[in-house]
């Protein structure tokens, strides 16, 4: 079995970083595209490039944009998180636009991208990712801000 | 052209289901990472082993998918899909490190389907 997860205290439990509680998931999850949406592009550019030039393209700057989500969510840090808020936005964007270009100019990819369809090859991850990446990363910027409000009235309260 | 004994990757689909199922349950139940999900890990990483030994036998047979460099890439990934779950999910004492076990599970199911497709004759 098992173990439980000591105390039942909403406090304990509480992740210390955007790299524990839900976020250890997302990350995997996160991981998993990075490395299966890059390694896909790398294989269709250098291997069939002139079959769907556009669809292999976009799967490689989705890749980039995985990988960079992937990195800055581990990472953590308040500069690492505005980059990671960059990536998801941009990936929420680019799976609905390429989702509804796939959808109305089917033409432009006779090779699936990981976006195409709105990411309906890949079960529709893609398109719930981007937005619990989103809800996550907003969690914790409000928790930054409630610290330093914190932070900065107990500075003036010294100085007082 | 013969085939790879299908009883492998169905078994893989079998397991994998089931471990995601077990470890969606411990983040229900609010558990965090034990020995039995690490066990049926090991298993599963044992299970993948056997089927990439089994398909590299394929290949050194001289039979060919219709795109060797995505098969390699699979063949080199899958094994270290328990892995890295494994480790990631460990590091984690809360009721998230059995959901990154449940997603090496989906994911190892996913990879057999996969497979098929890039080389039928891995049957499922």
């Amino acid at each position: 079995m098992s173990e439980p997860a000591g105390s039942p205290e909403p406090g304990a439990a509480r992740p210390d970083s955007t790299r524990t509680g839900p976020g250890r998931l997302l990350i995997a999850v996160y991981g998993l595209f990075a490395l299966a949406a890059t390694a896909r592009a790398a294989v269709q550019i250098a291997t069939k490039f002139d079959h769907a030039p556009v669809a292999y393209l976009l799967s490689a700057f989705a890749g980039v944009v995985y990988v960079l989500a992937t990195i800055t969510l581990a990472v953590g840090s308040p500069a690492a998180r505005r980059i990671a808020v960059v990536s998801c936005s941009v990936e929420l964007i680019g799976v609905i636009a390429i989702g509804t270009w796939s959808v109305a100019d089917p033409a432009t990819f006779p090779d699936a991208t990981v976006w195409s369809g709105y990411g309906s090859g890949y079960g529709f991850v893609p398109l719930v990712l981007p937005v619990f990446g989103l809800l996550w990363l907003r969690r914790w910027a409000r928790r930054t801000d409630s610290q330093r409000t914190i932070v900065t009235s107990a500075g003036r309260r010294g100085t007082e | 052209m013969s085939c790879v004994n299908g009883a492998v990757p169905t078994t893989i689909i079998v397991a994998g289901l089931a471990l995601a199922g077990y470890a969606l349950l411990m983040t229900a139940l609010n558990r965090r990472m034990g020995l039995v999900l690490l066990a049926a890990l090991g298993v599963l990483e044992i299970l993948l082993l056997v089927l990439v030994g089994m398909v590299v036998a394929k290949l050194a047979g001289g039979e060919r998918p219709a795109s060797v460099a995505t098969l390699i890439g699979y063949l080199i990934a899958m094994p270290f899909v328990p892995l890295v779950a494994g480790f990631w999910g460990a590091m984690e004492r809360s009721r998230w490190g059995p959901a990154v076990i449940a997603v090496a599970g989906l994911v190892a199911a996913v990879l057999m389907v996969r497979l098929h497709e890039i080389w039928p004759v891995i049957g499922v």
